[in-house]
């Protein structure tokens, strides 16, 4: 026999298949028939119309004796005694009204009998046997019985559906198109972002089989086998009844055509799942909701239990917060998925440890499982030693403020003192390593903290805390604090949980900014805050990035009320807004962007072709999402003569891919030689921080510049070999630095004389490359590094030609500040190679022309404008010697 | 089976009757029972709100933590007063409760007295 088996079986005995579940056989029954379905239907209309008469019989009878006193109404208030005698009543009015409290009695059996109706499972009698596991009063269970009027309604429409096109099964298919009638199945697409329309016309094609029978449909085996999977799950989590949100994903994974109809749709198992898991829990939320003031009105109201035993605690109130009272007035946000953590917790005290440490990085949610406690001790939801007790927070900064170290000894001693005789509270203390490092003092200095972990070590009273992992592994781990505590790792959550926590929050978010969230805003706020957003972690980076989005979406939606959809676009929005890196889809524009990357690259760029292209290459694959996540962008090493470019194509990559220069961070590796200087890349544990780690941890979207990379220490070079490789870096305070988002270019000049001299040779760039990995990169830098970088570049020395073309561009610029001030500009072409020749010198590429172009170019109009020579409407120019002219404008 | 408009409307005619029929039935049987669990309910809540039982387990516990001899006769006086205090509550919940269940037993018959004294 099958425990709880997920393979259906045949049973004789009941003459059907189902599946065992705890030693009871499941399988759903079903008797559908076109004509008991059009009976069904037709008296369910029937019944509705006697309501309705009844109704309006009921409420007339109210009238009449409204009408009664009405026309009572001077004795009433002349003399109102009168009204007590049964004579008083004899009327006609009255009659009436006597007549029709009966259909008052019937509508409340009626409403009864719905609402009894409505329980299909009675959780009474599918009780457990808490030994064996397993069913105490049923051993078969026709699990279609628990299906609510809304699914058995359209599985009634799945059969007239099949029937009407004359098939011989009624199948998943016909279930789910029954089902996409429905408003709750219309409201998941709709979340989904589907086009609801397109669904069902795609769907429509494939309902009917070629061939078509004469005899009714008959429920096919893999639809009742759909029922029996829905059922389950609707009793795994304690539902009253099977709906049409239980039906769905079985419908889906039934169903190879409908599963691939909807992947066309971009929907896929995941998001099916998690859309589905939101309506349910909504649903689940609003029932605890109500289960929960129901018993947190029984909670005690203040300090003292229940049984009056605890004592008055004024110290500690003065100190703390009570997180259970908060509790109880609904004033604390829910905890989701946490089950694992609180059976950690209990499981501590229930061995005997009095003080329980949970430990997890920042915004993992340990405050809210602390809450979350809070609640389960509202509702007494608790072990036994917990129940009747107040979950307290200490508030340190309180306890601390304006005393001396030995006075707040003695106020946490009162307070601990307090706590032991009260019996009736658990202590939290957030961030516990707070408490150390505070002593009293002088000779016998006494630390703050050991009064705490001698009451702990007492078990003079439960306590629970919070620490960072961080601030664990620095402070408390392997001290006398750390070894008295039970400590709990608090991880972050999984996708899919994150995914749900989000889902739990949605409602209010929605509310609260008039806005509806899609489910591909709530994926992609969970991706892109893993992806992007690396200070705090899951789930809290994720609330906030949501938070911030639907924000995004409430101001457009005030431009544009027809918009108040959040999809995954606004999550991108306020992933730009927050880090600037554009997280978008890569959008049509944007695509021929990229594809044009080279031209615009050269629009400020002369020559360089090879460099350009590999780089550009290698930015296509980052954007279209096709690099290695856990490395680089790219990373590039330039070689060649100083002033051929390398630096003006890394400022131009950062314009080009990141929309700003500035996004360029950039190391003068020679200020890098001492071994000592790794702490000023990285930083240190005494709190220097470091200038790389700590620029790309506030922008890790941004390029790297390593200029000559050759002359930093070996030392320096070894962090850069793990910084190309894993693509993250650990700084002197112990963080991770990702650097994942980062372009990496390194310069070097080594083998510059080698490259002009084969280049001149006509050698071809290849061998020069390999030669000068071979021969000359290998001195400075270690094989494996050159080895990391995806390009090795070199970069050809500038021709003559190139460099006129410089000079072009360069003028452009002086044209474009000139044209600020209302002058003109031109030059001849002949001028601007004579002044390119004079700027030329093969060992220093384009740098001299620079200093040419500032001496005998914008000198000499700094000069005519302070001579006041140079008027608005005036044109400069460049004559075909090279030489400066004034050609004067129109006057006005 | 054949099923023309005449069957369907005797089987919803049937139906409907049985609707009518079962009322009675349903008030002394179902109904009561759904009254009485109310009322359960009601007396339940009403016992953990006025704690009757933690009270009278509690009864030589001192109260406010006062181990002392004093402190615990006191203790004791005050409990004992405040369980007949409590018992007398849970008393009137449990008339309440039991009245409520007579009224629902006899409302019928007595719109039917009411009714009968209109008309005679």
């Amino acid at each position: 026999m099958n425990e709880e088996g997920t393979n259906f079986e045949y049973n004789k005995k009941i003459n059907s298949s189902g599946l065992w579940l705890r030693g009871c056989f499941v399988y759903s029954r079903l008797h559908l028939k076109r004509s008991l379905i059009t009976l069904d239907r037709t008296l369910i209309l029937v019944r509705r119309l006697v309501d309705f008469i009844f109704f309006s019989l009921a409420a007339l009878g109210w009238l009449a004796l409204a009408w009664y006193f009405y026309e009572q109404r001077a004795v009433l208030i002349d003399n109102p005694l009168k009204l007590a005698t049964p004579q008083y009543y004899q009327h006609p009015l009255i009659l009436v009204f006597l007549l029709t409290l009966f259909f008052d009695l019937f509508l409340y059996y009626r409403t009864s009998v719905a609402q009894a109706e409505r329980l299909k499972m009675d959780y009474y009698k599918l009780r457990l046997d808490e030994e064996t596991g397993q069913f105490k009063k049923k051993t078969s269970w026709n699990i279609a019985e628990t299906l609510d009027a809304e699914a058995k309604n359209v599985l009634d429409d799945a059969y007239i559906l099949a029937s009407k096109l004359k098939q011989e099964e009624v199948n998943p298919r016909h279930l789910f198109r029954a089902l996409l009638k429905t408003k709750k199945i219309q409201a998941l697409f709709i979340r989904l972002g589907v086009d609801a329309n397109l669904l069902v016309e795609k769907l429509d094609k494939h309902l009917a089989d070629d061939e078509s029978s004469a005899k009714a449909p008959v429920l096919g085996t893999s639809l009742k086998e759909l029922i029996v999977l829905a059922g389950i799950e609707a009793f795994k989590r304690k539902q009253i009844a099977t709906t049409v949100l239980d039906l769905a994903w079985p419908c889906y994974s039934h169903d190879s055509i409908l599963a691939e109809i909807l992947y066309d749709l971009e929907v896929d198992d995941d998001k099916l799942q998690n859309v589905i898991e939101w309506f349910k829990v909504n649903e689940e939320l609003a029932r605890n909701y109500n289960d929960y003031h129901k018993a947190a009105i029984l909670k005690p109201w203040g300090a003292m239990n229940r049984s009056y035993t605890a004592v008055a605690t004024p110290t500690v109130d003065h100190f703390s917060s009570d997180l259970t009272l908060s509790a109880r007035s609904g004033h604390l946000e829910l905890c989701m998925d946490r089950l694992k953590e609180f059976s950690a917790i209990f499981d501590a005290y229930s061995s005997g440890q009095a003080g329980v440490l949970l430990i997890g990085p920042t915004g993992v949610g340990k405050r809210t499982i602390i809450e979350g406690l809070a609640q389960l001790m509202v509702k007494e939801e608790v072990p036994k030693y917990l129940q009747d007790k107040r979950l307290v927070e200490l508030d340190l900064a309180n306890l601390i403020s304006g005393a001396s170290a030995s006075e707040a000894q003695e106020r946490l001693l009162v307070c601990l003192n307090e706590i032991n005789r009260a019996g009736n509270i658990v202590l939290y203390i957030s961030d516990i390593e707070k408490l150390m490092g505070i002593s009293s003092g002088g000779e016998e200095s006494f630390e703050l903290v050991e009064v705490l972990i001698e009451a702990i070590n007492r078990q003079a009273l439960f306590c629970i805390a919070t620490a960072t992992t961080e601030n664990y592994s620095k402070f408390i781990e392997g001290t006398s604090l750390g070894e008295s505590m039970t400590t709990v790792g608090v991880a972050e959550p999984s996708f899919n949980q994150i995914i749900q926590i989000l889902e739990s929050k949605a409602s209010n978010l929605e509310a609260r900014y008039g806005i509806y969230l899609t489910y591909s805003a709530l994926e992609k706020t969970v991706l892109l805050s893993n992806k992007y957003l690396r200070d705090v972690s899951s789930p809290l980076k994720a609330i906030n990035l949501l938070q911030k989005s639907v924000m995004i979406a409430n101001k457009s939606a005030r431009n544009n009320p027809d918009h108040v959809i959040c999809s995954g676009e606004e999550v991108a929005s306020a992933i730009e807004q927050l880090t600037g890196i554009p997280a978008n889809k890569v959008s049509e524009d944007e695509g021929k962007k990229l594809l044009n990357l080279e031209a615009n690259i050269h629009e400020r760029m002369v020559g360089q072709e090879e460099a350009v292209k590999a780089v550009s290459a290698a930015l296509r694959r980052a954007r279209a999402d096709l690099k290695d996540n856990a490395r680089p962008i790219a990373s590039f090493l330039f070689l060649g003569p100083t002033g051929v470019g390398k630096t003006e194509l890394a400022k131009t990559v950062s314009e080009v891919y990141f929309g700003d220069e500035a996004y360029m961070i950039r190391l003068d590796m020679s200020e890098y030689q001492e071994a000592s200087s790794v702490n000023k890349i990285i930083g240190d544990a005494n709190g220097v921080i470091g200038y790389l780690t700590e620029a790309v941890r506030k922008k890790p979207f941004s390029l790297i510049l390593l200029d000559e990379i050759e002359k930093a220490h070996p030392d320096i070079l070894n962090l850069f070999l793990q910084l190309l490789d894993d693509g993250r870096l650990t700084d002197g305070q112990g963080r991770t630095i990702s650097f994942t988002q980062s372009i990496i270019i390194a310069t070097s000049n080594i083998g510059s004389v080698t490259i002009q001299e084969s280049m001149k040779q006509g050698i071809d760039v290849a061998l020069i490359k390999q030669d000068l990995i071979d021969n000359q990169l290998n001195k400075y830098m270690r094989p494996e590094l050159i080895n990391r970088f995806d390009g090795i570049v070199v970069f050809k020395p500038l021709t003559e030609e190139n460099i006129v073309v410089i000079a072009t561009l360069m003028l452009k610029r002086i044209k474009k500040s000139l044209g600020e001030k209302g002058v003109d500009f031109q030059a001849d072409k002949d001028g601007v190679a004579i002044l390119a020749k004079a700027g030329y010198d093969p060992k220093f590429g384009a740098r001299p022309l620079r200093r040419v172009l500032q001496e005998r170019v914008e000198d000499e109009i700094a000069n005519l404008f302070l001579a006041n020579k140079l008027k608005r409407r005036d044109t400069v120019f460049i004559g075909s010697n090279g030489e400066i002219g004034v050609t004067a404008g129109r006057m006005l | 089976m054949e099923h023309n408009s005449f069957t369907y409307f005797a089987k919803i005619l049937a139906r409907v009757i049985w609707d009518f029929l079962y009322f009675p039935i349903w008030w002394y049987s179902a109904g009561l029972l759904k009254t009485v669990r109310g009322v359960g309910h009601f007396y339940h809540h009403q016992e953990v709100s006025l704690n009757f039982l933690v009270w009278l387990k509690n009864i030589f516990v001192p109260m406010y933590g006062q181990h002392d001899i004093a402190g615990r006769l006191i203790s004791f006086f005050i409990r004992v007063v405040q369980i007949i205090y409590r018992g007398f509550a849970m008393l009137l919940v449990l008339i309440i409760g039991l009245v409520f269940i007579a009224f629902y037993l006899t409302l019928p018959f007595m719109i039917l007295f009411a009714i009968w004294k209109q008309l005679f």
